[in-house]
């Protein structure tokens, strides 16, 4: 009976085997080779000295992180005021919203970038519009650079971002805003003293979700710039990609700044999340 | 209060206008044959006929199905497998098992895809087939969301119980996992398939670095098609679209009473970029 038991073990044994073969041991093999030359030999940092020393890969690093912070920090704003209104609007409408934000989250990659171009692309529609009536701002937009870009990276970012922030806001209690009033708080002052505080932790997840979405956003990039910009998941992929010979230390070491990056951002907003707890345990 | 309203209606309606507006413009742009002006002229359909009578067209439709349904049976046997042992058997490897199917959410498309191609990329067997590669890929990336359908329906049939009282009526634990367990869940698993489907058919990044150009499914055709002519590509942009809607309204309907319906679609969100 025993032995048995262990003979149902061959069951697990499939799921094991993908599990080793297509994602265990190829990401443990990224990080293996990230220490070791393309040209042979041991053990090295040299593709780390690659990395840090090379003005494009520098290049890559601030655009990567520069487009994250900014398309997540406009993304958390937009939802903060789309999950607050919608606590406040008829039951009705609130689903149809959902549903809608439900629907455009799945709105993404090549569709989206070519969306984009035909919105806002060199002959786009919008652009037209802005020449023929004469707003600079929109007839001289370029898509084209990386704050045009970082526009789709914020419409990317609300679906998710909304959707991820409303049920925290159901946590904000009415009574606490009838209280806060009674003191004489205005609005502002409520949200500013008691509201935020209380959403912290949730608005940093979700500043963490949105920062790892944008930094690996890959096919939206890739379909509107080409290999026109430097960002980090361009330059993974333009390692294995396309070349002739595959770059595995410098794509493996690339690959282990980027996943470092989100690590660090995540334990970031943990740490500063935890403050925020302790001071509402508090109070 | 009613001021109130007004203020937070408003504001969803600029968010909507906003998210709808690209949306829209491509869907009227592929309506319409010229649209330099403010107003566009020349209401056609002729974008779809063309598409719908492209032979590539078609068959980069079939690909993408067919590259969508065997990632997905592969991944739901896989997972029934391993969970049919640690549930019954070895509750202690649960936890291993959760932490592979959960690792897809954390790492990338470009990573994962990257990673698996320096691996087999040189290899003379078949693994080193890049269809197989895509193929495994896919099984990966798609594990979480078949993962959790799967443990989730489990949970809500609550299999301990059925199981025991199938083994008192003298039935045997396989029996009574594959036949009253399985076929009790099977909604759970469609759902899961359908966000599944949903991840695969929106994918670029994996296939576009595992296969180049050699496998053209929907998303590489659309991406060829961008730089030649527009008004075919957003016909093809319509029909792209309007499988993920559909396919989101599916899950969206049939999903509603879900335990963590937010976590799932934020991790087949980042995987789709």
């Amino acid at each position: 009976m025993k032995n048995r038991k262990y003979l149902y073990l061959l069951a697990l044994l499939p799921f094991m085997v993908v599990a080793f073969m297509y994602e265990i041991i190829p990401l443990i093999m990224v990080v293996i080779n990230s220490f070791q030359s393309d040209t042979g030999g041991g053990f090295t940092l040299e593709n780390y000295k690659t990395v840090s020393g090379t003005l494009l890969y520098q290049m890559a690093i601030t655009n990567s992180l520069k487009i994250s912070l900014i398309s997540a920090g406009i993304g958390i704003l937009i939802a903060f005021l789309g999950a607050r209104a919608v606590m406040n609007v008829h039951s009705r409408f609130r689903r149809v919203f959902m549903t809608i934000l439900n629907m455009v989250s799945n709105f993404a990659g090549i569709p989206l970038a070519f969306a984009y171009m035909i919105l806002l692309g060199n002959a786009g529609i919008i652009v037209q519009l802005g020449r023929t009536m004469g707003w600079d701002a929109l007839a001289n937009y370029n898509l084209y650079t990386s704050n045009g870009l970082a526009m789709v990276y914020v419409y990317f970012q609300i679906p998710l971002s909304t959707l991820l922030l409303i049920p925290a806001f159901n946590a904000v209690r009415k009574e606490w805003k009838e209280a806060a009033m009674l003191l004489g708080s205005g609005s502002t002052g409520f949200w500013l003293k008691v509201g935020i505080p209380v959403l912290m932790p949730s608005i940093l997840d979700t500043f963490s979700i949105l920062f790892a979405n944008a930094l690996a956003a890959y096919a939206t990039v890739y379909a509107i710039m080409m290999n026109s910009i430097s960002l980090l998941p361009i330059q993974i992929a333009g390692c294995f990609v396309g070349e002739v010979k595959i770059q595995r230390g410098l794509g493996g070491a690339l690959s282990v700044t980027m996943m470092l990056i989100m690590v660090i951002m995540i334990l970031l907003t943990n740490v500063i999340s935890k403050r925020f707890q302790k001071g509402v345990v508090k109070k | 209060m009613k001021k109130h309203q007004t203020g937070s209606v408003i504001i969803l309606l600029l968010i909507l206008v906003w998210l709808l507006i690209p949306l829209a413009v491509t869907i009227i742009y592929s309506l319409f044959q010229n649209w330099t002006g403010i107003i566009p002229r020349g209401f056609s359909l002729k974008a779809y006929v063309e598409i719908f009578s492209d032979p590539a067209f078609l068959t980069a439709l079939g690909r993408t199905v067919l590259i969508c349904i065997i990632p997905i049976l592969i991944t739901i046997l896989l997972v029934l497998l391993a969970l049919f042992v640690t549930e019954l058997f070895f509750p202690g490897l649960e936890r291993i098992v959760q932490i592979i199917c959960m690792i897809p959410y954390t790492i990338q498309g470009v990573i994962l895809s990257v990673s698996i191609l320096s691996m087999y990329v040189a290899n003379k067997t078949f693994l080193g087939n890049r269809l197989v590669m895509l193929i495994g890929a896919y099984c990966i990336i798609i594990l979480p969301y078949i993962y959790q359908g799967i443990r989730n329906g489990m949970r809500a049939v609550n299999m301990p119980v059925l199981i025991e009282a199938a083994e008192m009526l003298g039935s045997s634990r396989i029996y009574a996992y594959f036949r009253i367990i399985v076929p009790n869940i099977i909604s759970s698993v469609i759902v899961s398939s359908l966000l599944a489907v949903g991840i695969i058919f929106g994918d670029y990044v994996l296939v576009r670095n595992l296969d180049g150009s050699a496998f053209q499914n929907i998303q590489i055709y659309l991406y060829q098609a961008m730089k030649s002519d527009s008004m075919k590509s957003s016909a093809v942009f319509v029909v792209i679209m309007a499988v993920t809607f559909a396919i989101s309204a599916v899950v969206l309907k049939t999903d509603a009473a879900d335990v963590n319906p937010d976590k799932r679609r934020t991790a087949e969100y980042r995987n789709m970029r």
